[in-house]
């Protein structure tokens, strides 16, 4: 009787045994995952964060049409604007994590935003993989091991830029520079470093003046006067975006970069595009990650490719790095074997990982990637129907980042 | 300092001002004679300029297509600025201005959602024709001649609303509404027709000052916040409603933030809210403004 009942007992608590077993692994294969993405959709950075909304919805589509992450959680998307305003970006912030229950925040255009959801990101435990703002103080002070970066960040670019400035102003007998810099978090700490950095590369060189523009401004022709009334050797500017596209246009139009030369100021592929008619050929440029240079890399000519036949139009750099930085998220979900928020942040610690720039690894000390800065003279090509870059320099992250010493004592401080 | 750059500085000092005189025009204009305070008017002066940008892209194989652009915008605006007069505004006359406010800056969040629905986020660029590519040369100081351009245009307008206003009957009738709404309803003269004329005229200049805007740079959203600002600078120092006063004062401000570009780069915009602060507190109406009006 009693190994009846005890059978019977057995046998009911198997069936409930099983029933929630059955239920949790469905329910753990139905779970989604929520990506949260919070980029500035209007505004002064909307002309770059059209095109990395648009790349990661197509990583998105491509992930999914695979079962999504780990072949059972598919990715459900939600996308805020910042306004590339830091009150908003963190007000959406909050709202994508404690309304929509976002695991990984992907963003921003803005790196003022990016520090200002950085504590929030960490505070709640949720990834942030900062994929376009690029200023050093998102990753350099107070870290976040919740907060990755798959871009060139501003030290390394201006570490570029100033290796090249430094070549040329030997060549060239320059000594005298000034700057324009949007003036907000990225602008101001890009152009800290150039100059900086230029102090000690090429001591001699000799800072005039420093212009700082608004961040959204429209009309530069009194800075375009003040600076050629300075008679600098040369220029280098921090400006992005619809500043940088205005600047352009309006320096152009003054004959600015005939009698002033224009180094390495951000020239990215959305104004090689947007641009295309207008840009002065032969200015020496920037860029952060430009296809052209990767169409070697399986995965860049396969992006290439997806999102011409997507969108018509060709990758910017912004897209590239927001295509990355979802598939970085994916290949540290299959490291951790796992979408807890948790185990993924430690499975990219120090993760080298497949990008459409080549295989490319986050330093442990900062969980910077390891991604290079480009500089090329921009020319015309008879492959596309926009100026490229030609005699293109590519300034590996390893050669470009800023000592680890020196991280280790800013936060010291 | 070289007197070359000084009147460089100048002359980019009075572009400035220009843009701004044109958009600060208009906003003046209606809230002289309407007493009504359009904070959707950079909004407005926005959508002016993706029109331009929408009829160049049809006309960009003409020569002649950036001009073109910009006068069909400017009468395009001129044809919303009547529907929204007579649809919106006309029902908030008789009301405070907190409520027109909030009447006028939904009109902001919702002209910002239609441009987006319309035109979409990107940024749009003119090509402007060979004409006004280059620069000029002042005093052997380079001028973007686009700029001489908006000077023209900028005192092309003050010059034909100064005519408007102080030669025509109908420009005497808008100048006695301003004072007494009801003398001039008692001489049967529709009030509701010479608002409905002040509203349109006032977004046909907020239309060619947007469409003359659009070549300078990209067009794109949150440009209408960044200037709304400025121009409301320009009324408070220049006085609301003295076509004037808008015009000395959007040059004190195109001159302030050009030369304080110049000695003192890292404070143009403050010097231009310390002037306007310092206009408040002396003179509440504004340089050219009367005490009635503040």
């Amino acid at each position: 009787m009693n190994s009846k009942y005890f059978r019977i007992t057995l046998l009911v608590f198997s069936i409930i045994l099983l029933c929630v077993l059955v239920n949790e692994g469905y329910a753990l294969a139905a779970e989604p995952y929520h990506l949260g993405v919070d980029l500035a959709i209007t505004g002064t950075g909307a002309l770059y964060c059209k095109d990395g909304v648009d790349a990661i919805k197509l990583a998105v589509e491509e992930i999914n049409a695979q079962g999504g992450f780990l072949g059972k959680h598919p990715i459900k998307l939600f996308i805020r604007d910042t306004h590339t305003k830091p009150d908003v970006a963190v007000r959406e912030a909050k709202d994508l994590i404690l309304r929509d229950k976002v695991r990984c925040i992907l963003g921003t255009y803005s790196s003022a935003c990016a520090v200002a959801i950085k504590p929030v990101a960490q505070e709640y435990k949720v990834l942030h993989i900062a994929a376009i703002s690029n200023s050093e103080n998102i990753t350099k002070i107070n870290f976040s091991p919740y907060t990755y970066q798959v871009v060139p960040n501003s030290y390394m670019q201006a570490k570029a830029v100033v290796l090249g400035v430094a070549e040329l102003a030997k060549k060239k007998g320059w000594q005298e520079y000034v700057t324009i810099a949007s003036d907000y978090e990225w602008g101001r700490s890009t152009q800290q470093s150039t100059v900086s950095l230029l102090n000690q590369v090429a001591p001699d060189l000799k800072l005039k003046k420093e212009f700082w523009p608004r961040l959204g401004e429209t009309q530069f022709t009194s800075y375009i006067t003040a600076i050629m009334g300075q008679k600098p050797d040369f220029v280098i500017g921090s400006l992005a975006s619809k500043d940088n596209v205005a600047w352009m246009q309006q320096a152009k139009a003054y004959g600015f970069f005939d009698k002033i030369p224009y180094p390495g100021s951000l020239i990215s592929v959305s104004e090689l595009i947007v641009q295309a008619k207008t840009l002065s050929r032969g200015l020496v440029g920037l860029c952060r990650a430009p296809f052209f240079a990767h169409m070697d890399v399986p995965m860049m000519a396969n992006l290439v490719k997806n999102f011409r036949e997507k969108y018509e139009r060709y990758p910017s750099d912004w897209a590239v790095m927001e295509y990355d930085a979802v598939y970085a998220l994916k290949q540290g979900i299959e490291k951790a074997g796992s979408i807890d928020t948790e185990k993924v942040k430690d499975a990219l610690k120090g993760m080298t990982i497949e990008t459409t720039r080549g295989k490319l690894f986050f330093r442990n000390i900062d969980n910077q990637l390891s991604c290079s800065s480009y500089l090329g003279v921009v020319a015309d090509d008879p492959n596309y129907p926009f100026p490229i870059y030609h005699d293109l320099i590519e300034i590996k992250g390893p050669d470009s980042w800023r000592p680890e010493a020196e991280i280790v004592d800013a936060r010291s401080k | 300092m070289d007197a070359s750059l000084l009147i460089a500085q100048f002359m980019s000092g009075l572009s400035r001002g220009m843009m701004l005189f044109l958009l600060a025009s208009g906003l003046s204009l209606i809230f002289g004679v309407m007493n009504i305070l359009n904070f959707a008017h950079a909004s407005l002066w926005l959508v002016g300029a993706y029109l331009c940008y929408s009829f160049w892209y049809l006309l960009q194989d003409y020569a002649f297509g950036m001009w073109v652009s910009i006068a069909l915008a400017a009468l395009a605006l001129a044809v919303i600025g009547w529907i929204v007069e007579v649809i919106l505004i006309r029902r908030v006359y008789e009301r405070d201005l907190p409520e027109q406010l909030l009447l006028t800056y939904a009109m902001v969040l919702i002209i910002g959602d239609l441009i987006k629905v319309v035109w979409g986020v990107e940024d749009k660029l003119i090509a402007r024709p060979p004409l006004v590519e280059g620069p000029v040369f002042v005093f052997g100081m380079p001028f973007d001649s686009y700029f001489i351009f908006v000077i023209l245009v900028g005192f092309g307008v003050a010059i034909g609303l100064w005519w408007f206003l102080q030669k025509t009957r109908y420009g005497h009738i808008v100048r006695a509404a301003v004072y007494s709404r009801e003398m001039v309803s008692a001489l049967g003269i529709p009030i509701p027709r010479i608002y409905t004329g002040v509203f349109v005229l006032g977004l046909f200049i907020a239309g060619l000052a947007g469409a003359v805007q659009a070549p300078v740079g990209s067009i794109t959203l949150g440009m209408d916040m960044a200037i709304i600002i400025q121009a409301f600078c320009v009324v408070v120092i220049g006085g609301f409603g003295s076509l004037l006063g808008t015009l000395v004062g959007s040059i004190i401000v195109g001159e302030v933030y050009a030369f304080s570009i110049l000695f003192w780069p890292q404070g143009a915009l403050v010097l231009i809210f310390i002037v306007t602060a310092v206009v408040l507190i002396i003179r509440p109406w504004g340089l050219f403004g009367t005490p009635m009006r503040a």
